[in-house]
């Protein structure tokens, strides 16, 4: 039996942190070891560990465990459990904390360098994309649409607008590996008349160095952003079809005391509130074939941030999407929807094999479902979702909301269908 | 209002989500008033799926509830079932049962004698009103039907050869079996509420179905734990049942099990729907009684909410669930330090014996209401004309001990909406 | 019921399963000898199970009975040498606070040096910094060396350890029922089985009477009457975490509350003392609880907020000179081996009195005498001769199930404790070969020899789960699996109903809903499981 005072100094005690960290009564010390928590987790049973063993090794003290298991990057920090547990315990705040205690060089190498891209230019992308090229691409892709569509041929993409209303966030994915996918929501914009902006500085949407468990690049990232909105004056700052994003701004605002002066807000509840007021007409009538729908809940946006008003929002927006009857909702979903296991930087951190393992159940919730595509409005939901559908053999497309609106509307460009599948190639053409 | 404040009106704010909060939100929605429940679930979760209304009286099991009920009203006149008529104990259960089966998860019609259902230890336990899944077990073990039991690798607490070895007396055909779950078989742990999941997947039935088949003998019938499904349990059965060729059951499981995560996602998908506003898993802060409304104050990961109402139910249940909290020098009402009636000190608490079949006192502590389950207050008198009560957290009476925790929840949680009726029906 | 009687044979009958009679055990067996161990329940089932674990450093009898405390000062530093697997070496701290007496404390370095104990000043300020849970009414502390030791893998080791040098053997379950004495000397004990009502007779060549705190009933049995005991409880309270790294003892005069000992993830808070009769029946109280709390909340003010899983009281056997009505605090700590020969034995010898700390050297005195009288020549090896760590006997240390399960990565050894993280393949090698395994292994047996039950949930879930397991390992096939389960939670509850409150509310009410309306255990007897048999009308 050894002492446990020699490790003390070199290692987080996890126990000491949960009590600093966790609210009263929602303390690892109030665990009742029921186990919901690890039974509603995709998490569970990889690296042999599962939420209930980590507030138990915790209190166990076996702080050097935590602090080199694996399992930490696979926990997607989704605060299922939270939600689960009946002392609404959060065992994902120390998740974070023990991602940050790995060396630099042992944390997975695909979160650390895409955090590391995002510090290199004020753009702030996780892809590496500087800005001048993200300004210049943006450009090249608004001259096409205008050639393209005449309706479109004013189309106003502006950049660093002052004053604008919205300041509008931009996924990295599109301006860097598919920029006509950038058009469908600047079409959607013009169509509602909206004030909006890109910015130059702070206008990528993607935060992995809060995945890194790097509260002080976390903080950096989320400084540079909420410095480009208050520059610009914008009322709203509005993340697009992208979960994280949101959290890490709302939360990080909180978590750092920034002065933001500016409301967040998600694109999803604009999409409602537009259809509400008659400004996107859009409707269901392109679905013939009546083909179904289901919607996944990214659980950053839903479960962390803003809960089941903006899910509320997504069904809304969903069905008069697509119909009515062809609307088939997940089971559990909403604040209890399941992680798929593209969140917390899984997609980056290269563990596959426990990738996949996690997002089967996420694939057997859709397969239930018998749906031909999946909607969601996060990009690391979409190309985890793609990726489970294509490794368990799943006969499904995943498709943004702005594809959709788009196409309801009448206004989807030919080459703006990537997503869609060769029954809805031609619709609305 | 600032980010993330939410601000909601309406005529009833129920506080908890355990079964009395959602058996408030039921008869509320019946009547047509606009309800909103808020507060984080407790015991719920954690149910066998069985509905009791009293299954021991007197340290006797019961047969007859009803005639239990006229013993109890002798002997405990301050039980809460015993302050609620039959008749209306009776359209509650009804009621209550009812709209599980219509919103998705089947339940037998409350009947005039308990049932004698199973449980994983094979004991049994006598209940009014089951789930159809575990309905043909509690037939098949009174006709004395050759009956396979299978148990699965990976799952803990549930040992089909438990089950057999402590039912056999009155259950002598029963065979046993461990199946391993498809696409679960490395022999890790599994979990009730996944492979539950995973069976409302078609081919994970067609495939597990084979292994039940490959098992069966010459058993007429098979058990398992309950696994079957989540949100289409009953779809779920009768698929299995039909792949499978014989009629199939389930047997409740210890936590984390099916039963009480199927009737919680079932609420929490069902009643936003129906158009009730749920605010579910987060503690009530503060509940504010003013002249003309009743306010709640929560919190959840994004901010404050409020719920303006004109009358509200406290369903907060007990330890458990918050809705009671245990100091050392007294047991305490957590949101309104409402009195508790309760032991002289905390010695008087629990008896020596754990298993002594009078239960426990602290078990029978809570809150007095008066007839129309109004809670009240230091001077006897209702706290507030507008706050009412319901569910276990209410005095006078051992719902585990007595088998009745179903029973108070559902009867007190309609006799409050009742109250609230009447007294929006005033105003 | 009764089927004959079992007959067993064995060169020396050790009577109780504590610390001391299995050290006496191992101690004979390194010398060849070969040993039969009864208890009249199971290991460590009184006092030795029933205290804090300290490894005295001597301090806390510096200022009244020097003797002992350098015996504990000389015991610790010899067991840390040969079992260092079994102690935590923590260190240990006395602290006076607001109240206490100045006096005492300015005294206490001086009792200190004559007894040969370290022991280093600190100023309030250090005192807090190395435990930050300190008081900050605290005017004096002092570090000493203080150890904790988990008694029972020194019991277990003890044991299996004896087993392994002369096939000495251990029959838990067996009470000593009458001797069988033939001209002064014992040739026989009749025993009973407490689980099935057999007899079973042991052929004898001598007796070493180790029942602790029943030694004197023992002796009463074989007509000695000059043991003389005094029975003092004590109630300990555990918590759910660890609260400081040392040993924290109330630099007074012995009292209520006045000592926290870290049992590996736990603290251990005690004691109280209080003079009792009766043997039988010995349970934590309400009002045992709060005494030491409150007590103890003045060295430790965090205790106010502390969760506590569990309460236990043990029962200290001291020894009483003739005449003597002194309460428990101020009898001797010391130990006396009666050689009995004034009461016509030859062949019976009774250990008793002492502590933890200086077990070995009880069974060292004890092993002498009886080694003597058997012509062994052999001396003692137990100061030298390191504790090995035997495979079945690991599990009771706190933390060490969960690292080896954690190591061993091995996703089908399911973990069936998980408070306690305790794998399936800790159940397994208890089952197949840890002391007493020859008889059925019960799940209060599992926890003797294990952490199974020891965590938050005090054994709700996995009781469920262990039995299960048991069941499916055929080791049940009757209803005797679920009884068991019972009285394993009922035993369990002694130590939980006093220290009922606050968050172990939640957990007990769950508890009981599991029990009672899952499971079905408090209607396990007879008839109540089938109303259709009885009928309410």
């Amino acid at each position: 039996m050894k002492s446990t005072l020699a490790y003390k100094e070199s290692v987080i005690d996890f126990k000491a942190k949960a009590d600093e960290l966790l609210p009263e009564g929602a303390s690892y010390d109030s665990c009742l070891n029921c186990g919901l928590c690890s039974s509603g987790c995709p998490a569970s049973g990889l690296e042999g560990m599962d939420p209930r063993r980590f507030i138990r090794m915790a209190m166990l003290g076996m702080n050097e465990e935590l602090s080199t298991t694996p399992w930490v990057w696979t926990c997607t920090q989704c605060k299922r459990c939270m939600y689960i547990c009946p002392m609404s315990i959060d065992v994902s705040l120390l998740v974070g904390l023990a991602r940050g205690a790995w060396p630099e060089d042992k944390k997975p190498s695909g979160i650390v360098r895409s955090c590391q891209a995002q510090l290199l230019d004020s753009g702030t992308s996780a892809m590496g994309l500087r800005s001048e090229d993200f300004i210049e691409i943006v450009e090249e892709t608004a001259d096409e649409v205008r050639q393209e569509d005449e309706r479109f041929k004013d189309i106003k993409v502006p950049i660093d607008k002052q004053g604008a209303y919205f300041f509008v966030n931009q996924n990295s994915r599109e301006p860097a590996a598919e920029p006509e996918e950038l058009a469908p929501l600047w079409k959607i914009f013009e169509y509602v008349g909206a004030d909006w902006t890109y910015a130059s500085k702070g206008w990528a949407a993607e935060n992995f160095c809060m995945f890194t468990g790097d509260d002080e690049a976390w903080k950096r990232m989320v400084r540079q952003r909420v410095d480009a909105v208050n520059d610009l004056g914008c009322k709203v700052w509005v993340n697009t079809e992208c979960g994280h994003s949101f959290y890490t701004i709302w939360k990080g605002v909180e978590r750092f005391g920034l002065r933001a002066n500016f409301e967040m807000g998600s694109l999803v509840s604009y999409y409602a509130q537009w259809i509400r007021e008659g400004k996107l007409p859009v409707n269901a009538d392109w679905n013939t074939g009546g083909i179904k729908f289901t919607l996944q809940d990214p659980c950053q946006l839903v479960r962390k941030s803003i809960g089941d008003p903006v899910a509320d929002d997504l069904r809304f927006v969903a069905r008069k999407l697509v119909g009515e009857e062809n609307f088939i909702d997940m089971q559990p979903c909403r604040s209890a929807n399941y992680c798929c296991g593209g969140g917390g930087g899984f997609l980056q951190a290269g563990m596959k094999e426990q990738r996949h393992a996690y997002g089967k159940r996420k694939f057997d919730q859709i397969m239930t479902t018998q749906a031909g595509y999946v909607l969601t409005p996060c990009h690391n939901c979409h190309s985890q979702i793609e990726d489970i559908g294509g490794h368990f053999g799943g006969d499904y497309r995943v498709v943004h909301f702005w594809t959709l609106i788009c196409l309801s509307l009448g206004i989807l460009g030919e080459n703006e269908r990537k997503y869609l599948g060769p029954e809805l190639a031609e619709v609305g053409l | 209002m600032g980010q993330g404040e939410r601000y909601y009106r309406t005529e009833l704010a129920i506080i908890g989500s355990g079964l009395a909060g959602f058996a408030a939100s039921v008869f509320a929605l019946a009547r047509g008033i606009a309800s909103a429940q808020v507060g984080n679930t407790g015991a719920v979760a954690y149910t066998t799926g069985y509905l009791d209304l009293l299954g021991s009286c007197r340290g006797l099991w019961l047969d007859d509830p009803w005639q239990g009920l006229e013993l109890l009203r002798e002997s405990e006149p301050r039980h809460p079932l015993s302050r609620i008529g039959r008749t209306a104990i009776q359209a509650a259960f009804d009621q209550f049962s009812g709209a599980l089966t219509e919103m998705g998860v089947g339940y037998t019609a409350p009947a005039e004698r308990n049932h004698l259902a199973l449980t994983p230890a094979g004991t049994v336990k006598p209940t009014l009103s089951v789930p159809q899944t575990m309905l043909p077990g509690i037939e098949a073990r009174k006709a004395g039907v050759r009956t396979l039991i299978i148990d699965i690798l990976g799952l803990q607490g549930f040992s089909a050869k438990e089950f057999v070895a402590n039912i056999r007396s009155s259950w002598p055909q029963l065979s046993t079996a461990k199946l391993s779950f498809p696409d679960m078989e490395s022999g890790g742990q599994v979990f009730p509420e996944v492979m539950a999941r995973a069976l409302e997947v078609s081919s994970h039935r067609e495939r597990f179905a084979e292994r039940i088949k490959a098992a069966l003998g010459d058993a007429r019938l098979v058990g398992m734990p309950a696994i079957m499904g989540i949100h289409h349990p009953d779809r779920v059965h009768a698929e299995l049942q039909r792949l499978v060729g014989v009629p199939l059951f389930e047997i409740p499981t210890m936590p984390p099990a099916v039963p009480g995560i199927r009737l919680r996602e079932m609420f929490e998908q069902g009643f936003p729907a129906k158009g009730l506003t749920l605010v579910p898993q987060q503690k009530v802060k503060r509940l504010v009684l003013e002249a003309g409304r009743a306010t709640l104050y929560l919190q959840d990961s994004f901010g404050e909410v409020m719920i303006e109402s004109k009358a509200a139910i406290l369903a907060s249940g007990r330890f458990l669930s918050g809705g009671l909290t245990a100091e050392r020098g007294g047991v305490r009402e957590a949101l309104l330090d409402i009195p508790v009636t309760q032991p002289e000190s905390r010695a008087d608490w629990y008896r020596q014996d754990y298993f002594d079949p009078l239960g426990h006192p602290v078990n029978r502590s809570g809150v007095e209401v008066d007839s129309s389950f109004r809670p009240l207050g230091p001077d006897g008198e209702p706290v507030n004309h507008r706050l009412f009560a319901a569910g276990i957290l209410l005095a006078h009476h051992d719902w585990v001990r007595q088998r009745c925790g179903a029973g108070v929840a559902i009867a007190s949680a309609h006799k409050a909406v009742e109250a609230v009726a009447d007294m929006l029906k005033e105003q | 019921m009764v089927s004959g009687i079992e007959t067993f044979e064995t060169e020396v009958l050790i009577i109780g399963g504590g610390v001391t009679g299995t050290g006496v055990m191992r101690d004979l067996a390194l010398r060849g000898i070969h040993c039969l161990l009864i208890d009249r329940r199971d290991l460590n089932a009184g006092a030795s199970g029933g205290n804090h674990g300290l490894l005295h450093s001597g301090g806390r009898y510096a200022a009244s009975d020097s003797e002992t405390a350098a015996e504990c000062r000389q015991e610790g530093d010899i067991l840390r040498q040969v079992a260092p697997d079994c102690i935590d070496d923590c260190g240990g701290m006395f602290i006076a606070v607001e109240g206490d007496d100045p006096g005492f404390a300015e005294r206490f370095p001086g009792y200190c040096e004559a007894a040969g104990i370290d022991c280093e000043s600190l100023s309030p300020a250090q005192a807090r910094e190395r435990e930050p849970a300190l008081s900050d009414k605290l005017f004096a502390a002092y570090a000493i060396p203080d150890a904790t030791v988990d008694p029972f893998r020194l019991t277990l080791e003890n044991v299996n350890h004896a087993q392994q040098l002369t096939d000495s053997l251990f029959l838990p379950h067996t009470a000593v029922e009458s001797f069988e004495i033939a001209n002064g000397v014992i040739t026989g004990v009749l025993c009973r089985n407490t689980k099935t009502g057999g007899m079973r007779r042991i052929l004898v060549r001598q007796v070493v009477n180790a029942a602790g705190a029943w030694s004197m009933d023992v002796a009463r049995r074989a007509g000695c009457s000059d043991v003389s005991l005094l029975y003092s409880k004590g109630t300990l309270i555990i918590s759910n975490t660890r609260i400081t790294d040392r040993v924290i003892n109330r630099l007074r005069p012995p009292g209520d509350g006045d000592i926290l000992v870290p049992g590996g993830t736990v603290s251990l808070l005690g004691t109280t003392s209080d003079n009792v009769d009766d043997l039988e029946d010995i349970r934590p109280t309400v009002a045992e609880v709060e005494r030491v709390l409150i007590e103890g909340t003045a060295m430790l003010p965090c205790l106010e907020g502390t969760r506590f899983i569990r309460a236990f009281s043990g029962v200290r056997p001291l020894l009483l000179p003739a005449q003597n009505t002194a309460d428990g605090r101020s009898a001797s700590r010391g130990f006396t081996l009666f050689d009995h020969r004034d009461q016509g034995l030859e062949n019976f010898a009774t250990v008793t009195g002492g502590k933890l700390t200086t077990f070995r050297l009880m069974a060292e005195k004890t092993g002498d005498l009886v080694a003597r009288r058997l012509g062994n020549s052999r001396p003692c090896k137990t100061a030298t001769e390191p504790l090995p760590s035997g495979n079945a006997v690991r599990w009771t240390e706190p933390g060490f199930a969960p690292r080896f399960w954690y190591r061993r990565n091995d996703p089908t050894d399911m973990i069936l404790c998980e408070c306690e993280m305790v794998p399936q393949s800790a159940i397994d090698s208890i089952i197949e070969s840890a002391p007493g395994a020859e008889s059925e292994m019960t799940l209060q047996a599992i926890g003797v020899r294990s952490r199974v039950g020891k965590g938050s949930c005090q054994g709700s879930f996995c009781s469920i789960r262990v039995t299960s397991h048991l069941y499916d390992r055929g080791v049940y096939d009757s209803a005797r699996g679920l009884h068991s389960m019972r009285d394993f939670l009922s035993g369990r509850f002694k130590g939980v109903q006093p220290i009922l409150w606050g968050e172990q509310m939640p957990q007990i009410e769950l508890s009981e809903a599991l029990h009672c309306s899952l499971m079905g255990l408090d209607r396990l007897d007879g008839k109540a499981n089938d109303p259709e048999k009885e009928g309410s009308g």
